[in-house]
C-alpha cells in the first residue's frame, strides 16, 4: 500500500490554511465569483463590463446584455455546476479508493455515461435531447455498478476497484469507438461531446443539472467525516465502529451520481475530478469537509478557466473545454506522479 | 510484489532437471497453435462480402484467374497476414514489457505506448497532410517511445517497487491525455475525419500488401532481439537484486527491452492503429500454457497473439454483418474480461 502512505503524509500548507482553512475556502469562493464576472465579458467578441452588470440586474437593453443572458450566463453557471460536481465526485472517489490517482474517469463512470449518451443520440435520432442526461446517468451508474460488482470479493479492495475500473472503462471505450465507426456522419458532433464542451448550452441544461448537484453535494458533505475514518484503513475504521463496506458503497454511489450528472450535461470532461482534490489537499490538508469544499471551488475555477480559454483563445473557433482541462490537467498530473513517487 | 514476481519467475530448476514434461507441453501448444492459426487464416480468407469456399481459397494460392482468386490475393490475404503480424508484435512487446517492469499488467495499451504512437501519427497527418505511409512508422516509433518512457519513468520504474495499480493508473491517465489530444486534432480537421478516425480505433480492415512490407522488417528485427534477450529476461525475473548479484547489466537489459517494445508497438500502430489488450492477455495466456521461461514465452506468445488477433478479426465480421466492427473493438471486448480476471487475482492486487 505504498501509494496510500503518500496520502496520509502531512501536507505542507500555508500558515493561514493550517489554522483557518475556511478562510482559504472563502477566498477561493471570492476568486471564483470574480473569475465568473470576467468570464462573462469574454465571448466570441468582448462584451463591455457595463453590459454584463446590466444583464445581471435583469435588463435586456443592449446587444451585449442579450448575449450575456442568452449565451454566456448558462455557460458560466454550468461551469459552477460541473466544476463542483466533478471535483466533489473526484474527492469522494479518492477518499474511498484511498488512492490519490482515482477519479471518475478511472472508475468507469465517465466512459459508461459517455457510451450511453452516444448510444441514445446515434441509434434513436428522434429521441428528445432531454433524455440524453438520463441515459448518461444510467450509463454512469451501470459502469460504476459493474466495476463494483467485478471488484467485489469478500469486500471491495481499493486496488481491485481501480484495476477493474480500468478494464470496464476500456470496454465502454470499445463501445464508443464502435459507435464512432458505425455512424461516421455524426462523428464530429460525437467527438465534441466526448471531449466535453459547454458550447451552445441554455438555461434548460442548467436547470436540469442544478437540482442534482444541490442535493448530492450537501449529502456528501454530511458524510465527509466518514471519509476521514475510512482513510485510517479498513481495520482501524472497522474498529472504530464504521460499517466500512456499506459506507464505501454509499459514498461511491454519491460520487458516481455526481459525475454522471456532469457528463450528462457537459460531456466527458477529464482531469477536473482528478486534479481539483489534489490542489485542494495541498492547500487545506486532508480533512474531508474542508478538502471537498475547497476542491469544489477549485473545480469551478478550472472549469471557468477551461471554458473561457476554449472560447476566447481562437475565437470564433471553439476549443472544447475538455481539451483545455486535459492540457492543464495532464502535465499537472505528471508532476503529481513524480512527486508522489518519492 | 514478491508474490507477483514469483508468479512470473521461471522454473529454472525444473527445466534443467527433467526438461521432459514442459518440452512436450510446448510442442503440443505449438502444434495446436499453428493448427488454429492455419484454420483461422483459411476461415478469414473465405468470409467477407462475398463468401468464397475453402477449396477456392486454396485454389487461389496457385492461380489468379477468377475474381475470387483476386479478392483473396489482393484484399483478404494481406488483411489476415497483417492481423497475425500485428498480434505477434503486440504479444511479444507485452511479454517483454511485463518482464522489464516486473509488473504483470504492463502492456503497450495500458502504458499509453499505443496511444502515444497514434497521437503523433495523427498530429503529423493533420498538420502536414502530405505525409506518406513510409515515415509514419518512424513517427509512431517516436510517439511510442515518448509515451512509454514517460509513463515508465513517472510510474517510478527502476525503483523496482512499482505496484501494478500505480503503473496502470499512470498509464491510463497518460492515455486519456493523449487520446483527448488526438480527438482535438480529429475535430479540427473535419475534411479527413474518416481517415484519421482509424487512428483512434485500430483495425486491419483496410490492410494492403505494402503495409505488410512496412511492418515485416521491424517485426523480424524486434522478435530476434527479443529472443536474444530471453535469457537476460529470465534472470531479471528473479528480481533486480538477484539479477545484479548474478552479474547482469540490468539497465542494459531494460534498455534493449524497451527498444524492442517501442519498435514492435510502433510498427503495429503505424499499420493497424491502436489495437487493445492483445499485448496484455497474450503473454498471460502463454504463461498459463508453458510456464514462465522467456525462451518459451516469447515464441509461444507470438503465436498466441497472432491467433487471438486473427480470430478477433474474424469475429469483427460476425458481430454486426455486413458492417465490420473494427478489430480493436473486438480485442477490447475479449481482453477486458481477462484483465478483470487478472485484477481479481490476489497476486496482482496485493
Amino acid at each position: 500500500m505504498t501509494v496510500n502512505v503518500a496520502m496520509g503524509r502531512p501536507v505542507r500548507r500555508t500558515a493561514v490554511a493550517a489554522r483557518r482553512p475556511w478562510i482559504l475556502v472563502g477566498s477561493l469562493l471570492a476568486l471564483a465569483v470574480v473569475c465568473t464576472l470576467v468570464s462573462l465579458t469574454i465571448g466570441a467578441t468582448r462584451i463591455p463590463f457595463s453590459d454584463v452588470l446590466a444583464a445581471l440586474s435583469g435588463q435586456r437593453t443592449t446587444d451585449g446584455a442579450e448575449v450575456v443572458l442568452d449565451f454566456q450566463l448558462p455557460r458560466v453557471l454550468l461551469c459552477w455546476v460541473v466544476g463542483i460536481g466533478l471535483a466533489v465526485s473526484g474527492g469522494v472517489m479518492q477518499g474511498v479508493v484511498r488512492n490519490p490517482l482515482a477519479a471518475p474517469d478511472i472508475i468507469g463512470v465517465t466512459k459508461g455515461a459517455g457510451f450511453a449518451g452516444m448510444l441514445l443520440v446515434l441509434t434513436l435520432p428522434g429521441a428528445s435531447v432531454a433524455l440524453v442526461p438520463l441515459a448518461a446517468f444510467a450509463g454512469g451508474v451501470v459502469g460504476a455498478g459493474l466495476v463494483y460488482l467485478f471488484a467485489y470479493r469478500r469486500g471491495v479492495s481499493p486496488v481491485r476497484l481501480a484495476l477493474v475500473g480500468i478494464a470496464v472503462s476500456a470496454t465502454f471505450e470499445a463501445g464508443i469507438r464502435y459507435l464512432l465507426v458505425k455512424y461516421p456522419l455524426d462523428v464530429n458532433a460525437s467527438l465534441i461531446w466526448l471531449t466535453g464542451s459547454l458550447f451552445g448550452r441554455s438555461m434548460d441544461t442548467v436547470w436540469m443539472a442544478l437540482p442534482w448537484i444541490a442535493v448530492l453535494v450537501p449529502a456528501v458533505l454530511v458524510m465527509a467525516h466518514r471519509l476521514d475514518v475510512l482513510g485510517l484503513g479498513d481495520d482501524l475504521a472497522t474498529g472504530l465502529g464504521e460499517p466500512v463496506e456499506r459506507t464505501r458503497r454509499n459514498l461511491l454511489l454519491l460520487g458516481v451520481a455526481l459525475a454522471s450528472v456532469c457528463v450528462a450535461v457537459a460531456g466527458t470532461i477529464t482531469f477536473v475530478g482528478l486534479i481539483a482534490p489534489h490542489i485542494a489537499r495541498r492547500l487545506v490538508g486532508g480533512r474531508h469537509v474542508v478538502l471537498l469544499s475547497a476542491a469544489a471551488m477549485i473545480g469551478v475555477l478550472l472549469m471557468l478557466l477551461a471554458d473561457t480559454v476554449g472560447r476566447g483563445i481562437a475565437a470564433p473557433l471553439e476549443i472544447p473545454a475538455g481539451v483545455v482541462t486535459a492540457v492543464i490537467g495532464g502535465p499537472y498530473f505528471l508532476y503529481l506522479l513524480v512527486k508522489l513517487g518519492k | 510484489m514478491n508474490a507477483t514476481t514469483a508468479a512470473m519467475r521461471p522454473s529454472l530448476a525444473g527445466d534443467a532437471g527433467q526438461g521432459r514434461g514442459p518440452g512436450i507441453v510446448v510442442a503440443a501448444v505449438a502444434v495446436v497453435g499453428v493448427a488454429l492459426l492455419t484454420v483461422g487464416i483459411l476461415w478469414a480468407l473465405s468470409i467477407g462480402s462475398e463468401q468464397i469456399s475453402w477449396s477456392s481459397v486454396v485454389h487461389s494460392w496457385f492461380s489468379a484467374d477468377s475474381p475470387a482468386d483476386q479478392i483473396v490475393r489482393t484484399i483478404r490475404l494481406p488483411r489476415v497476414l497483417l492481423a497475425a503480424l500485428v498480434g505477434a508484435n503486440l504479444a511479444v512487446s507485452g511479454a517483454v514489457m511485463q518482464a522489464i517492469t516486473a509488473n504483470p499488467i504492463a502492456s503497450p495499451d495500458i502504458m499509453g505506448v499505443n496511444s502515444g504512437a497514434a497521437m503523433v501519427v495523427v498530429a503529423a497527418i493533420t498538420i502536414v497532410p502530405t505525409m506518406a505511409g513510409a515515415p509514419s512508422i518512424l513517427l509512431a516509433f517516436g510517439g511510442a517511445a515518448a509515451a512509454g518512457i514517460t509513463v515508465m519513468v513517472l510510474a517510478g520504474m527502476g525503483t523496482g517497487k512499482v505496484s501494478p495499480v500505480r503503473l496502470a493508473l499512470a498509464g491510463v491517465t497518460a492515455s486519456t491525455l493523449l487520446v483527448s489530444l488526438t480527438q482535438v486534432l480529429v475535430i479540427f480537421h473535419e475534411n479527413d475525419t474518416q481517415s484519421v478516425l482509424f487512428w483512434l480505433v485500430g483495425g486491419v480492415n483496410f490492410a494492403q500488401w505494402h503495409d505488410i512490407g512496412t511492418v515485416l522488417p521491424w517485426t523480424a528485427a524486434g522478435l530476434l532481439v527479443a529472443l536474444a534477450l530471453a535469457k537476460s529476461l529470465n534472470i531479471l525475473a528473479l528480481g533486480e537484486d538477484m539479477a545484479r548479484g548474478l552479474g547482469q547489466h540490468v539497465e542494459r537489459t531494460r534498455a534493449f527491452g524497451a527498444a524492442v517494445v517501442i519498435v514492435l508497438c510502433g510498427a503495429s500502430v503505424a499499420v493497424a492503429g491502436p489495437i487493445a489488450f492483445i499485448g496484455l492477455i497474450a503473454p498471460h495466456i502463454t504463461r498459463k500454457l508453458v510456464g514462465s521461461n522467456y525462451l518459451r514465452v516469447l515464441p509461444v506468445s507470438m503465436l498466441v497473439g497472432a491467433v487471438l488477433t486473427v480470430y478477433a478479426d474474424i469475429g469483427s465480421r460476425y458481430v454486426n454483418p455486413p458492417f465490420e466492427v473494427p478489430t480493436g473493438v473486438v480485442t477490447a471486448l475479449v481482453g477486458a474480461p481477462i484483465f478483470i480476471y487478472l485484477a481479481r487475482r490476489q497476486k496482482v492486487t496485493r
